[in-house]
């Protein structure tokens, strides 16, 4: 059986995904996750945890946010570590500029596993057809839900709701791609 | 209504600190010892003194003598409190100063003063000013356009020189700052969890709305929520069974002779569990469900340590809980010492205690930059203050 197995820098993107990923990925693939407290201690204990790792036929997926950092740096000192762990085949996704740019990205699941009403009409306006700009998504998203969005118990309402197509966050779009791709990988090989 | 900063002068072991920028949750850490609970009992003394009189109040935790910092400079106990208060339509920061002394070996009101801006320039005007029970109150203190000179003055000499102005006038709403603040001393709640007397059958007549300080009308509580605010219990409901392995229900229930009791059912047992026998930390994570999703939160609530008894993963989503809380209206201050529950909290919500020379001081997570810029790469502040961040807290 296939293990994909997350390495998050907090619960709230476990949260999520534990809503969002069953939706499409297939039963067969085991789904894991291993909580950090934070950037830092993400970093600094992913080796260790990858090299440790017991089980076989497991792939591994690191989300980090990119806030203020500069994305291509943060993804390829990701990969780096990854390969000195012997997973060169790790997916790195980096969410831009924070998960909460995802769920901006699709302002109906916000509304939707919010129980609010009235915000999925701004999803034309400019910065949320494009939320990947905004350096602030998190306060962005804690404004327009009048602070009814906190991250962990939103994650988990949310993540559920998120369309798998169609969503203006370019870096949401790349991250299911990527699951979708070595899920797909693994079955035909 | 916020308080926003906290200023102390030889209050037991804060012999001269000053707390500012209070966010509305609020969690403060520090080593067994350094004043977390004195800090909070800062409002408690108040709650005494409105209550009672400072002389009751003082003598409830030992006396001037006890109460009054050691080797202080002056013999004078200062207490201030600035809170943002809405006065005819404008936010006012509102600044209530307290100063106790001793005299001919009896503690006295030595100076009382309720005191905030008429507009935006100027100097605060004192709306309330006392001294050792003699003092004047501004009646008409909401007539923003009138000047000055036409303000009413009242003067007035209360009963005593160890009873609070604020006592008797605060009863009238026509002194708006000074019933404002007495209701939020009034309504101050500390939350000292007993397990114990939350548990077991309890007379089911009677009616509350709110948890008491030791949990003890939990039962009735519960009735209350689950009878009058229906949808409000199935949230606490919903969450019981998401964090409590095995509970599918819980429920008040009516014994035969006129009894309250809790049931918690159990999904692979027919029959329900009562309060009595279901462990430690589901009472508590019920009793917190139940405290934090009160429809009328207190105004200002203090909790300590309300990690105790519960399973780690959960405290991150108890902290949510507890900012929620204050979006729909309460402040909160919260005590721990739980790097899961601090995890949870924001750059601008932590202060840290240390204590210097026997004395205390209080540092703010937002003043260090180290801290701000680790929080803005994405690390989380349990963690932090783990890795020793928090400069002095750890026991030496």
């Amino acid at each position: 059986m296939m293990q994909l197995v997350f390495f998050l820098e907090g619960p709230s993107e476990e949260a999520l995904l534990k809503g969002l990923l069953p939706k499409f990925i297939p039963d067969h693939v085991n789904l894991r996750y291993v909580v950090f407290e934070g950037k830092q201690d993400l970093e600094k204990r992913l080796v260790k945890r990858m090299r440790g790792w017991c089980l076989p036929d497991t792939r591994f997926v690191v989300l980090r946010d990119k806030d203020a950092g500069d994305c291509v740096v943060i993804k390829n000192r990701l990969q780096g570590l990854c390969r000195e762990a012997g997973y060169e085949d790790a997916l790195v996704r980096i969410a831009c500029h924070e998960i909460e740019s995802w769920y901006l990205g699709d302002l109906s699941a916000v509304e939707q596993g919010l129980h609010i009403s009235g915000i999925a009409k701004h999803q034309n306006k400019a910065k949320f057809r494009d939320p990947d700009r905004l350096a602030n998504a998190a306060k962005e998203l804690a404004t327009i839900t009048k602070r009814c969005y906190q991250k962990v118990s939103g994650s988990r309402k949310i993540g559920p709701c998120l369309a798998l197509e169609g969503n203006t966050s370019g870096s949401f779009n790349v991250f299911i791609s990527g699951i979708q791709r070595i899920t797909s990988e693994a079955e035909h090989a | 209504m916020r308080i926003e900063t906290i200023r102390l002068k030889n209050f037991k072991a804060f012999k001269d600190i000053n707390m500012r920028d209070i966010p509305s949750f609020c969690v403060v850490v520090g080593a067994n010892g350094t004043g977390k609970s004195t800090l909070f009992d800062v409002f408690g003394f108040l709650k005494d003194c409105l209550t009672y009189n400072i002389k009751k109040a003082l003598q409830g935790r030992g006396g001037f003598n006890e109460v009054l910092s050691r080797d202080a400079e002056t013999r004078q106990i200062e207490i201030e409190v600035q809170f943002r208060l809405n006065i005819s339509d404008t936010e006012r920061l509102v600044t209530y100063h307290l100063c106790i002394e001793e005299k001919d070996r009896q503690p006295v009101v030595k100076r009382e003063i309720l005191r905030y801006k008429r507009g935006v320039y100027g100097s605060p005007y004192h709306f309330l000013d006392f001294s050792l029970g003699n003092g004047y109150s501004i009646t008409n203190e909401e007539d923003f356009n009138i000047e000055d000179k036409n303000l009413e003055r009242e003067e007035v000499t209360l009963d005593s020189s160890d009873l609070l102005a604020i006592k008797g006038l605060g009863q009238f709403s026509r002194f708006k700052a000074a019933s404002a603040f007495r209701q939020l001393i009034e309504n101050w709640q500390v939350s000292d969890f007993h397990i114990n007397l939350a548990r077991g059958a309890k007379d089911a007549a009677g009616y509350d709305e709110h948890l008491s300080i030791t949990g003890d009308n939990l039962q009735l509580v519960a009735r209350n929520i689950k009878d009058n605010h229906p949808d409000i219990f199935e949230k606490i409901k919903a969450a019981m069974t998401s964090r409590v392995p095995g509970i599918s229900d819980v429920s008040t229930k009516d014994t035969e002779d006129g009894r309250l009791l809790l049931s918690f059912q159990d999904g692979a047992f027919t029959d329900p569990f009562i309060d009595r026998y279901v462990s430690d930390g589901t009472i508590k994570m019920f009793a917190y469900l139940i405290l934090l999703y009160d429809p009328k939160p207190h105004p200002l609530l203090c909790v300590e340590e309300p990690e105790n008894q519960l399973y780690p993963k959960l405290l991150w989503e108890l902290a949510e809980e507890f900012r929620d809380y204050t979006q729909r209206g309460g402040q909160v201050f919260v005590s721990s010492h739980s790097p899961d529950f601090l995890n949870a909290m924001q750059l601008e919500e932590v202060f840290w205690l240390t204590k210097e020379k026997g004395y205390t001081a209080i540092k703010r997570a937002s003043d260090d930059p180290q801290l701000s810029a680790y929080m803005t790469e994405g690390d989380q502040m349990g963690y932090l203050w783990k890795e020793g961040f928090f400069s002095g807290v750890d026991p030496q």
